[in-house]
């Protein structure tokens, strides 16, 4: 991350939003608004003063200790972030959300005079000839899955926030403990929360069984505790990945074939899990200090408006589609735009790796030639025959035709071929190259001779 | 001896689904009517009225239309035109004395041999029931 | 109510009266004289007395041609409501420019709406004249009455006695297409009288679907006398039933057939 933060030829927007999209391969427009972090960039050196002098202490949950931890109304996002900046949260800070009601401790604390509550958002344009979609996923909220009862028990935490609890930096400096401050003795974790589930998502999640056995194997490591597993299938298919099964199998993780069905809340607090042991054949229960439910990834909530913007559509699981799922994996139907990673389907780092650097490589190469080779299956307007009405224009999926002085016009770089217009339009002014009305017709005299 | 009527079904296939779809049931030694006689447009979009009645004025007993499933569209919603085109047109034709049965709209996905089959085998069978189109035509000739 | 209108009308056009003159270089309205009755661009100075309304013409198109000849031209017109629906349609389509038109709207009285069987027989910018009830098409409900076969029969004996006249497609305000493809062998065989059933009337009817306002004018100028008002009239039934749209209702209204479902959703 830090050399793309500095590499000459990387402009990093950072805290900004993509608003509009238009053109076509080779030839985008993009407008990006740059909302205010009420900090100036270029003066910021992310010493951290401010965040130390803010009078909003620890108040705001913070979204990187996944509300684990709080957080400042002027912060840093955490200590490696980059651009190494801090932000202002406008909705908590006191100066910005209660009328100026704060002694703006912050202002006085910088010494680069950085902070500038005046600061409005900017909008910038750019022109670019490819866009790599690379936005991400979220978890999967376990609150949908009432048998869980998740948010019922601050120890009944989720993947993400059990990251936390085991990281350095987080709320407890790297100590697995309960909410209550003690170490577990017994831990569940539960794979396929809101995967392989019907009433969630379909898909399987593929990076859970891994990192639900890291967690497993991190729980033996630091604390001891009894660690018992609750998976359906264990998926380790990536190189190294079957051998980690075996080692934490070796390290006496306990593995109960059946999906965690049910977490109780005891009235002392502790959880029972309860679930079918498939290779028993019975119902098992067990009475432990911590849950960790292994959640789905899932599309971004925005995921409907970035599809609208760049013309992507969306594959069933709710993922961006790819061009083709075998041959075409971060291609779009859309040229010029293409996918990196999970926003795609859900991959874990290596495979993550591999799919960014594969969408680098044919942005390079659509950009390295110069021009680009499109279909001859076009749509062709005839001008004499063309009267103007813009019924065509209504039609294109790919808003591919405009009107210029009473004349329809496709832009042949984003017709796509479908014909659509050509049937709609009452005059046939505008011809499918390659699927012509006197091809098709004598087809249908062919086929009928 | 009577000779008993075949249908001859003009279908307009759509490129990326229903055309594969007919593929897939091939591919599955699935068995399908041979009444059935293809031709593929890019997208079922592309179908215009006009076409329709040409194949009716050719000779056709009976016109199919299968495209992919809304929102499946590989051109994302040329299929939604269609949807909308063919319900009015076969109203038209029941209007002026023509059944609109023979005009039929459906989706059937790439991976829907099945559905193909099943569709086209229906198809048939409700053209042989209604006899020939020829009948309603004064078409003078191709 | 024509001696309203004519005052309208001659307010409009009255040069003396600056302040009432939103710049129009004429009114479009019939003129009656000694030679009939003719669609006629009244200016400042011409005798109003020659304005009539009846026998109804289609306005729209009379706009959509001075238009062409001069685009900057503002006129105004006088427009019963299928005049006015008729403008809307062709708004949309570009071949209008309602920013330098100015509907004078009359309303039809009980006799033409009865006539016409017209559900709307006045026009949203209604000027002269007194609002009267829309009828229901009897017709429709008479033609769906009729087994399929008796409706074959029916329509095979009114389309035998077309003769190509193309009246119907030239009266129509909607039909702008500089090549009409009613003319084309691709789609409707030329050379033979009458054409050979249905393709040419299947191929004008799917045309209309979401355009035809219902003005009528297609059957009137029919010297055939073939009811094609009966099957465009279903047709406005089938707009409104499937895809709740009405020609002419509004500009914002987009053409059903050409947008998604999720712009214009088809119902049932």
């Amino acid at each position: 991350m830090m050399d793309a933060g500095r590499h000459p030829n990387i402009t990093l927007l950072a805290y900004s939003e993509v608003e509009e999209v238009s053109g076509y391969v080779g030839n985008f427009k993009v407008k990006v608004k740059r909302k205010p972090r009420y900090v100036i960039e270029e003066l910021c050196t992310g010493c951290g003063a401010c965040v130390e002098a803010c009078v909003w202490k620890e108040r705001v949950p913070s979204e990187f200790e996944a509300g684990m931890g709080k957080r400042n109304a002027i912060y840093i996002p955490f200590a490696q972030a980059i651009p190494l900046k801090a932000v202002v949260d406008a909705q908590s800070c006191l100066f910005l959300a209660r009328e100026g009601r704060c002694k703006q401790k912050c202002v006085t604390a910088c010494e680069r005079k950085a902070i500038d509550f005046e600061q409005k958002e900017e909008f910038v344009e750019l022109d670019v000839g490819a866009i790599i979609v690379a936005t991400g996923f979220q978890m999967f909220d376990a609150a949908k899955l009432p048998e869980y009862n998740y948010g019922k028990s601050p120890n009944i935490i989720d993947g993400l926030q059990f990251e936390r609890l085991t990281s350095a930096t987080g709320p407890t400096g790297g100590e697995i403990l309960t909410a209550e401050g003690k170490v577990p003795e017994r831990v569940a974790i539960i794979h396929c929360v809101g995967s392989r589930d019907e009433r969630a998502n379909r898909y399987c999640s593929r990076v859970c069984c891994m990192y639900a056995m890291k967690h497993a194997h991190l729980v033996r490591d630091k604390t001891g505790a009894d660690v018992y597993e609750f998976y359906m299938d264990i998926r380790a298919f990536g190189k190294g990945y079957e051998e980690f099964y075996e080692r934490v199998q070796d390290e006496g993780v306990f593995f109960v074939r059946g999906r965690g069905a049910e977490v109780v809340v005891e009235t002392d607090g502790k959880l029972t899990v309860k679930a079918e042991d498939a290779n028993l054949g019975r119902m098992v229960e067990a009475r432990v200090d911590m849950v960790v439910l292994e959640t789905a990834l899932v599309p971004q909530p925005d995921i409907d408006k970035m599809g609208a913007l760049f013309g992507l559509s969306r594959s069933e699981d709710g993922f961006f589609l790819e061009a083709h799922p075998k041959l075409r994996p971060v291609e779009t139907n859309t040229d010029g735009v293409f996918l990196a990673g999970a926003c795609q389907a859900p991959r874990d780092v290596p495979d993550t790796v591999a799919h960014a650097n594969s969408a680098a490589a044919e942005a390079l190469a659509l950009l390295s030639q110069g021009v680009v080779q499109i279909a001859p299956t076009t749509a062709q307007v005839n001008e004499e025959l063309c009267s103007g009405c813009g019924e065509c224009v209504l039609v294109c999926p790919y808003t591919a035709i405009s009107l210029t002085d009473h004349t329809a016009q496709v832009n042949s770089a984003l017709c796509k071929g479908c014909g659509t217009c050509a049937a709609a339009c009452l005059a046939k002014a505008i011809t499918a190259l390659h699927f012509t009305d006197e091809q098709i017709v004598a087809q249908i005299e062919g086929v009928l001779a | 001896m009577t000779e008993e009527f075949e249908p001859r079904i003009v279908a307009f296939l759509c490129n990326w689904c229903s055309y594969a779809g007919a593929d897939n049931a091939g591919v599955a030694r699935i068995s399908s009517p041979p009444n059935i006689l293809p031709v593929r447009v890019m997208c079922s979009g592309r179908v215009a009225p006009e076409m329709i009645l040409r194949a009716f004025r050719a000779g056709a007993d009976g016109v199919l239309v299968l495209g992919c499933h809304i929102g499946d569209c590989h051109y994302d919603s040329g299929n939604h035109r269609t949807a909308k085109r063919i319900p009015v047109l076969r109203r038209l034709l029941n209007y002026i004395g023509i059944e609109p049965e023979r005009l039929r709209l459906d989706w059937v996905s790439a991976a829907e041999g099945n559905k193909f089959a099943q569709v086209t085998a229906e198809f048939t069978e409700a053209i042989r029931a209604l006899g020939p189109a020829k009948q309603h035509y004064c078409a003078t000739g191709r | 109510m024509i001696e309203e209108l004519r005052k309208v009308v001659g307010e409009l056009l009255d040069e003396r009266r600056p302040e009432l003159v939103e710049g129009l270089d004429g009114v479009v309205a019939l003129r009656g004289s000694s030679q009939g009755v003719a669609p006629h661009l009244f200016r400042s100075g011409d005798d109003l007395a020659e304005l009539v309304v009846t026998p109804r013409y289609p306005m729209a198109s009379v706009v959509d041609l001075l238009q062409d000849a001069d685009p900057d031209a503002r006129l105004g017109v006088v427009a019963r409501g299928c005049d006015e629906r008729a403008l809307i349609e062709m708004a949309k389509r570009q071949q209008v420019n309602l920013d330098n038109v100015e509907v004078i709207g009359i309303a039809c009285s009980a006799e033409e709406a009865e006539e016409c069987r017209c559900a709307t027989p006045y026009p949203q910018n209604l000027v002269v004249g007194e609002k009267v009830q829309g009828v229901e098409d009897r017709l429709i409900a008479e033609h769906e009455a009729l087994s399929r076969q008796e409706r074959l029969e029916f329509w095979k004996r009114q389309f035998a006695k077309c003769l190509k006249c193309y009246g119907c497609r030239n009266a129509c305000p909607e039909c702008f297409c500089e090549e009409c493809v009613l003319e084309d062998e691709l789609w409707a065989q030329t050379g033979v009288l009458p054409p050979p059933f249905p393709s040419f009337h299947v191929i004008r009817a799917m045309h209309t679907v979401g355009k035809c306002v219902g003005c009528g004018e297609c059957e009137l100028t029919c010297p055939a006398e073939i009811p094609l008002t009966i099957l465009y009239s279903l047709l406005r039934r089938d707009a409104k039933e499937l895809f709740d749209y009405e020609a002419g209702a509004s500009i914002e209204d987009q053409p059903p057939l050409l947008v998604t479902l999720h712009q214009v959703p088809i119902r049932g």
